[in-house]
């Protein structure tokens, strides 16, 4: 189980995203509303898994993401991307991310790709 | 040809407002599954208001999108209380309330938002598709409007729109798109590059479903103005389809099979229309070409 920060710009998409995680075992330490927020909050949380909204006001999804990526390249996270946005999903896969999931999704499929995303760190051997 | 030629316009802006309608309608019936009806898409008249459709009987909750590049514009749904109270516990995965008399929290205000931020981001990939180039969304705004005019005056005007109307869960949605002189333009180049599948207007539209009155002349005057376009043309191999999530992990050396074995025709496509098939040969100067065999049904040869 891990200690998540939820990132999306929705409160209602951070409340669905956070009742599914703690459902599914897992503990969530953080909330942001934006790109910025979720930077900061990954500094001081250290979570071990972040879900990253793609569209949010003043800094989206996959500009966080790369600048996440730059500040701890073994960070985890799962992109919460909508239909038609498939683009920007392949993109945030080639910057790092480890999975995603398409909204609306089921609690089964984000938990399977948190599930994913965190067996695919733990199985990189260690520098 | 002009780019804003009437009959051409109003091509771009149904052709913009059905699959935006498409897009939408989708979207929503994926939320609210089963209790989504379509209704009609129209081009709003200059002198009419694009809101003046929707019934105002109490306020109105509003949530809008502008792109953020690509193109210029913006889209408007306009939901009554109930409706959107019924699509925010739909998003929740809840039956709609008995009650709808008391104001719309703000946890359903935020999840209306993230419903029509589902509905735009399909939108706006269907209108990628037919400008040719990828289409973002800002984050929506979500308000209340109290009938037209308070429409009216919080979406800047724009000289063309294009209103869709919906049924969800029993109630009422317009979808209006905010559509300016540079959006049309560039509607219309897209449109004029990619030639459009429809070689008549209409026959376009009615593929996408949609019934357009045509006035006596105005048929002759748009196939005229499109027999000079230019369409693209290619030959495809085959095809296959990998999932989203197992394309980016294709390693260099990967090997896919398509659906065609060596000795099979290659089709020919015009502006994403099969519309012949052939074999390949190789010119004298050592380029691929197409030996026609079959030719929209027609079977004499020629090379292409």
């Amino acid at each position: 189980m891990a200690r998540v920060l939820v990132v999306d710009d929705a409160a209602f998409m951070r409340k669905v995203l956070t009742d599914a995680l703690v459902a599914g075992g897992h503990e969530v330490v953080g909330e942001a509303g934006d790109g910025e927020a979720a930077l900061a909050a990954y500094r001081e949380l250290a979570p071990e898994l972040v879900t990253l909204d793609i569209t949010m006001p003043t800094k989206d999804g996959l500009a966080t993401l790369r600048e996440l990526i730059e500040l701890d390249p073994a960070a985890r996270v799962v992109i919460c991307s909508a239909l038609g946005q498939e683009t920007k999903v392949l993109e945030a896969i080639k910057a790092g991310a480890k999975d995603f999931v398409v909204k609306p999704f089921e609690r089964e499929r984000l938990l399977g790709a948190v599930a994913k995303a965190l067996g695919q760190a733990s199985a990189t051997p260690a520098a | 040809m002009s780019p804003l030629d009437p009959a051409v316009t109003t091509e771009a802006l149904m052709r913009l407002g059905a699959s935006t309608a498409e897009a939408v309608a989708k979207a929503l019936d994926a939320i609210c599954p089963e209790a989504v009806q379509r209704g009609d898409v129209s081009v709003v008249p200059g002198e009419e208001s694009p809101f003046a459709g929707f019934p105002f009987e109490r306020a109105a909750v509003a949530v809008s999108v502008h792109y953020v590049d690509g193109v210029t514009g913006g889209n408007v749904l306009l939901m009554t209380p109930a409706g959107a109270r019924a699509i925010a516990a739909a998003m929740g995965g809840e039956a709609p309330p008995a009650s709808a008399d008391a104001d719309l929290t703000e946890l359903e205000l935020s999840a209306v938002a993230e419903a029509a931020n589902q509905m735009f981001a399909a939108a706006a990939s269907a209108t990628g598709v037919v400008l040719g180039q990828d289409v973002e969304i800002a984050p929506p705004d979500t308000r209340l409007l109290d009938g037209p005019a308070a429409a009216g005056e919080a979406f800047e005007a724009t000289p063309h729109a294009v209103g869709a109307t919906f049924h969800a869960c029993g109630e009422p949605c317009r979808l209006v798109q905010l559509v300016p002189n540079a959006f049309v333009v560039r509607m219309t180049r897209a449109l004029d590059e990619q030639g459009t599948e429809q070689l008549s207007g209409d026959a376009g539209l009615s593929a996408l479903g949609i019934a357009r009155r045509v006035e006596p002349g105005e048929e002759r005057a748009l196939d005229e103005a499109l027999r000079d376009i230019r369409v693209r043309v290619w030959a495809e191999l085959g095809r296959t389809r990998v999932s989203l999530g197992a394309a980016p992990e294709l390693p260099p050396g990967a090997v896919l099979e398509l659906d065609r074995k060596a000795d099979d025709p290659v089709d020919l496509y015009v502006n994403g229309l099969r519309f012949a098939s052939g074999r390949l040969v190789l010119t004298e100067e050592g380029e691929w070409a197409l030996r026609l065999e079959e030719v929209a049904g027609r079977t004499k040869e020629g090379v292409i």
